[in-house]
């Protein structure tokens, strides 16, 4: 048991392609490519969200503000592109929107020492509030064509969400893995005592990392408006869960320290595939909501579990 | 070999707070007037007792506090550090006994942490692991540096931490206990390598008990003592009665009081505890009315059989005995209700809650023994910390009054009213009187001793030399997680023969 | 010498009074202000109508407030609060309507099935160790999908008369829901205030592991206001399915949870563990329903209250954050 849960990685990608093949033998057409690109299609807001929320996670924080910046920033984004502005600083205001929420939970955790639970619920809270103030309660839909096509438009046959979402993973991956900052978050993770001592400013790297956590969801959610070409109010609400689900499946451990964006990017695959096949099975988004609340809680009690008995057995007595 | 490169004139230190400040309106000095000098390319051994302050002039070296008076001279000119970035840029590298490594990256990443080697932007991964491998492999440690540090063992991590020291070009380290938890192949590599820094001109300050240890690898030894230098030796003209005096020699103050009598009942016995795997098992007997004490350095396990027996902590195997009969699931809470009691080591950590008045703290534990019908009266909380206050001379303005905002006697006062409010049968006292003045130590004392003329059956652990041999009826002295040796009082105590007990 | 001495004395006790009644029921104040706000620039605020709406709309969520409030004490949260609303008042529903249960057996295993959740929330953040806000997101989102299902979705309409009776049953100018929170409210006062467990609870939010080595019965505490939490949700799903007359899945949901913390941290129950009252639970119940009723008497849109409410209890978080770093 011990040895599976060491090798995450493989324990994941066999869930994946079990659950793949499962998921094939009961639906008709789900190996077509159509299909498959369409659920990773559906699955990029999702996977953008978790590129910032593995980074939060792995400096012993969490997100829990991404449905509502996914909410608000992109009603921000969709109420300039409706009076008319460039769409480029529609996204640019949108995206701003976000970091400047993350950035504000990067403060609150790091300086006033606030619990980053309270901290993110709560400014979720008031982004999603002003989402609905933005919008006087209603929708607005009907973006110009060329943004529609950012989250419905192939090129050379892959959806255009999918190459934006690569791009997101890609970045995300190579920033943790071959920067400076990259190596000071992991090692914020897990040792903070450790980094303060070289000197290192470990408020400003929690900042930071709130700061693109908050762009993410930014991000996606700009993603999210351009895929239905809608943006509700409380459109991001459900992303909540399944960006922390996506980290969690993906082996992002909540003890800090420990998590791969790519990793995370499966995780968000294997969620929507899950939902997916669901869905074509014809069980209610509810229903579905239910399994991947008990999956969380599963894999973090068994991760606790784990870290608990590992504990127990290195101290020197 | 002679130039003197290092040299702490006059450090002297008040007893300090949380943040390194002095607290000087209480005029305990840690450390009074030390000095310390050390050559190039020497091992200095710094020793002495649990409390004779080698951990806290370290730290002053290591930028960790302040001197509160005194100098620091490096290579002849004065050095003052204001944390231990500059210290480390002035070329010291501590090697601290907890290890100071991000357990959950490897190797190369932990030793670049800070000054990673970047090239257009991005980390240089090739450089940096072949730098870190140059460097493991000039302390003689063949590794791949892409190791995931939590894979290894404490003195490959040792090794590691040296390296990095080496590659920021420390020419002084301060080794700290670098041997306590290595084997003894792993303390011959350890020392082979010790000798081939010494040999390019690096100074270490080593910083330890074992005997053996210092006169293998150490030049000369110095001696601290209740906070004051107590003599320099040569290892070239080592004198094992001479050192041992350095080290304990004192006359024992009379502040201790004796008159209660140990009966013949046995109250507790512990049989065959490990209180690791690791570690032999051991068994000790505490007798109503008896003082028991129990020394050993820190690091020894005493605490951790204290926690033990007492139930705050898991041990792999062994028997408690309490009252004749054996304590089948330890726990504080079932502790409590049998009649044991235990004041910890830390009264900030888990003896006080420093948040609630001096009335809630001292009622906290027996609570439910005061109110049975589950609801507090005032007028009777109030008596019963009343009368607390009143026995123990508890210095406060009310009894309504914070914890936090009491002195550190009066707040382990408060912690042993806690425990005392209800006639406990057996009492554990860890460290009882740490950081408190005289006074409130003379009257501890006291206390103890009605206690014990009472029936209570004692089990005191306490560093401090005098506090041992003049409070206790035997004395179990631990070394390593077991019990080297036991003296009964009517053998006589003596400083010598419990300093050995520690040292095996 | 001795006269500007004394004189100073008596100003500074007076003013240490002030400062530390300020301290200790911040939530009065604020409510104070607030209200008085109200009474000056809120048309048709100061009416006695008014002033029994008010009261009538914080009945419940008073209730609620006392949870969450206790579970805040231990440092942990209960995401899963609003969703335990919607479960167990379909279970109510279910039983006295559906099934033509009596009244007493509904109530009851409404009451169970709320408890439950909450030792099941509990076993998980004490005994397993799960971090509290990821437990009860799960745990939330699974009574949610539970709720769905049992009741298929629908929801059930036109409750018997004697099960309405037990909310809406006048008193005077109040009703028994008023009177049920009132009893609540009592209750729990003197159990946090004089009782032993209403201690060692206090103690358990400041600083756990001194109260466990203290002799302190941690574990059952920490189960406890779990479980306290889940029937209060329960409690609350009730009265609030007698208020609409309709068990509905979705009655409270995830913004009823929000504004019962909202109204806890703004009644003064510290995020870091430690400090709560009930008092403190009903006075920001109060706050949050008096900016409410101004909101709707001045015309404005529901959702700015949402928002409003965001911003206050942002003002909350950081004031009390700043109060905690000078300690």
């Amino acid at each position: 048991m011990e040895f599976i849960i060491k090798k995450k990685s493989i324990l994941l990608v066999g869930i994946a392609a079990i659950a793949l093949l499962i998921a094939g033998s009961f639906i008709p057409y789900f190996y077509s490519a159509n299909n498959l690109l369409n659920i990773i299609r559906q699955s990029s807001v999702v996977a953008i969200c978790a590129v910032g929320v593995t980074m939060v996670i792995i400096v012993l924080g969490i997100d829990l503000s991404v449905g509502g910046i996914i909410s608000f920033s992109a009603m921000v984004c969709g109420t300039l592109m409706k009076s008319g502005t460039n769409i480029f600083i529609c996204i640019l205001a949108g995206a701003a929107v976000g970091l400047a929420f993350g950035l504000f939970n990067g403060v609150m955790v790091a300086k006033l020492g606030v619990p980053p639970f309270i901290t993110t619920l709560v400014v979720g809270q008031v982004a999603a509030g002003l989402a609905l103030v933005l919008s006087n309660g209603g929708s607005i839909g009907g973006f110009p064509e060329s943004y529609v096509f950012l989250g419905n438009g192939s090129f050379l046959g892959m959806p255009v969400s999918n190459y934006i979402m690569f791009v997101f993973v890609a970045l995300g991956s190579l920033f943790m893995a071959k920067t400076k900052m990259g190596n000071r978050i992991y090692a914020l993770g897990g040792n903070e005592m450790v980094v303060k001592q070289e000197g290192i400013n470990t408020k400003k790297i929690k900042i930071i990392v709130y700061g693109i956590s908050g762009l993410c969801a930014a991000c996606g959610g700009i993603l999210l408006s351009a895929q239905l070409d809608t943006v509700h109010p409380i459109q991001g609400e459900p992303y909540l869960l399944d960006t922390n689900a996506a980290c969690v499946i993906g082996g992002v451990s909540l003890m800090g320290g420990e998590g791969k964006i790519y990793l995370a990017f499966v995780g968000a695959m294997v969620i929507g595939l899950v939902r997916n096949a669901l869905n074509m099975l014809g069980m209610h988004p509810f229903y579905q909501n239910v399994i991947i609340g008990a999956i969380i809680i599963i894999v973090v009690a068994v991760s606790v579990w784990n870290k608990n008995k590992n504990i127990k057995e290195s101290k020197t007595f | 070999m002679n130039e003197t490169i290092l040299k702490m004139q006059g450090i002297t230190k008040f007893i300090f707070d949380s943040e390194g400040i002095a607290l000087k309106n209480t005029n305990v000095k840690i450390l009074e007037n030390i000095n310390f000098d050390l050559r190039r390319g020497e091992v200095h051994v710094l020793v002495g007792e649990n409390g004779a302050g080698k951990s806290t002039l370290m730290k002053i070296l290591g930028g960790i506090i302040p001197p509160d008076e005194g100098e620091i001279i490096i290579d002849g000119a004065p050095a003052v550090f204001k944390s231990a970035k500059e210290s480390k840029a002035a070329g010291i590298g501590f090697i601290h006994q907890e290890l100071n490594l991000c357990q959950n990256i490897d190797i190369a990443h932990n030793m670049f942490l800070g000054n990673e080697i970047v090239k257009n932007g991005v980390l240089n991964m090739k450089e940096m692991y072949k730098r870190s491998r140059e460097l493991l492999m000039s302390v003689g440690f063949d590794v791949n540096p892409k190791t995931i540090v939590r894979n290894l063992s404490t003195a490959q991590q040792q090794l590691i931490e040296i390296a990095k020291a080496i590659s920021c070009n420390s020419s002084i380290f301060i080794m700290d206990e670098p041997t306590a938890s290595l084997s003894q192949n792993e303390i011959n590599i350890l020392f082979k390598l010790i000798k081939e820094m010494k040999s390019k001109g690096i100074s270490i300050i080593y910083i330890s008990h074992r005997f053996e240890e210092l006169l293998q690898i150490g030049d000369r030894i110095t001696v601290l003592r209740d906070g004051k230098n107590s003599g320099n030796m040569n290892v070239s003209e080592f004198n094992y009665d001479e050192l041992v005096n350095m080290m304990v020699g004192r006359t024992l103050g009379k502040m201790h009081v004796c008159t209660h009598v140990p009966q013949e009942t046995e109250i507790l016995r512990v049989e065959n505890l490990k209180i690791s795997k690791r570690t032999l098992p051991l068994s000790i007997t505490v007798k109503k009315g008896e003082i028991v004490g129990l020394g050993g350095l820190v690091g020894s396990g005493r605490t951790e059989l204290a926690q033990s027996i007492y139930g705050a902590r898991q041990f792999p195997s062994g028997d408690i005995f309490y009252m004749g009969s054996k304590i089948r699931k330890p726990s504080p809470r079932s502790s409590v209700q049998k009649g044991i009691a235990y004041l910890s080591e830390d009264r900030k950590l888990d003896g006080l809650v420093m948040e609630m008045d001096i009335c809630k703290n001292v009622t906290l534990t027996y609570l439910d023994r005061f109110f049975k019908k589950k609801i507090i009266f005032k007028s009777r909380e109030t008596g019963i910390a009343q009368k607390q206050i009143d026995d123990l001379h508890i210095m406060c303005r009310s009894m309504y009054q914070l914890v936090n905002t009491l002195s550190g006697g009066n707040q382990q006062k408060v912690v042993l009213a806690k425990w005392i409010s209800e006639m406990p049968v057996l009492l554990i006292l860890d460290e009882p009187t740490r950081g408190i003045d005289i006074n409130a130590k003379a009257e501890i004392y006291r206390l103890m001793d009605k206690l014990a003329s009472q029936g209570v059956a004692i089990l005191m652990i306490s560093s401090e030399m005098p506090e041992l041999i003049g409070m206790s009826d035997r004395i179990y002295v631990m070394c390593a997680g077991s019990i080297s040796d036991e003296i009964n009082k009517s053998e006589g105590f003596t400083q010598e023969r419990i300093l050995q007990g520690t040292l095996k | 010498m001795s006269v500007s001495t004394k004189t100073i004395n008596r100003t500074s006790s007076v003013n240490q009074f002030f400062r530390r009644f300020v301290k200790n029921n911040g939530a009065i104040v604020i409510f104070v202000i607030i209200f008085g706000f109200a009474l000056l620039f809120v048309k048709n605020f100061a009416s006695a109508q008014n002033m029994l709406i008010i009261i009538k709309q914080s009945a419940v969520p008073v209730i609620a407030c006392i949870g969450m409030t206790m579970v805040l004490m231990t440092g942990g949260i209960d995401l899963s609060f609003g969703y335990n609303i919607g479960f167990t008042s379909i279970v109510a529903g279910l039983l006295i309507k559906t099934m033509g249960a009596p009244v007493w057996l509904g109530i009851l295993a409404a009451l169970t099935a709320g408890a439950a959740i909450g030792l099941g929330n509990g076993i998980l953040v004490d005994k397993v160790n799960v971090p509290a806000f990821i437990t009860t997101l799960g745990t939330g989102y699974i009574v949610l999908g539970a709720a769905q299902i049992v009741s298929k979705g629908n929801t059930i309409n036109k409750l018997p008369k004697n099960f309405l009776a037990v909310g809406q049953t006048p008193v005077g100018v109040f009703n028994t829901t008023i009177l049920i929170a009132i009893a609540v409210a009592v209750i729990f006062y003197i159990i946090l205030q004089r009782s032993t467990y209403g201690r060692a609870l206090s103690a358990f939010g400041y600083n756990k592991r001194a109260s466990f080595v203290s002799g302190v019965a941690t574990s059952k505490i920490h189960i406890s206001v779990y479980v306290i939490s889940g029937f209060m949700a329960a409690m609350t799903g009730i009265l609030l399915t007698i208020r609409v007359n309709c068990a509905q899945p979705d009655l409270g949901g995830g913004d009823y949870t929000f504004q019962i913390i909202t109204a806890a941290i703004i009644g003064g129950a510290s995020l870091f563990g430690g400090k709560g009252t009930i008092v403190g639970s009903v006075f920001g119940v109060l706050i949050i329903k008096v900016i409410e009723n101004c909101i709707n008497l001045a015309g404005v849109q529901y959702f700015l209250f949402q928002a409003v409410l965001g911003i206050v209890i942002l003002f909350a978080i950081v004031f009390e954050s700043i109060k905690n770093k000078k300690l």
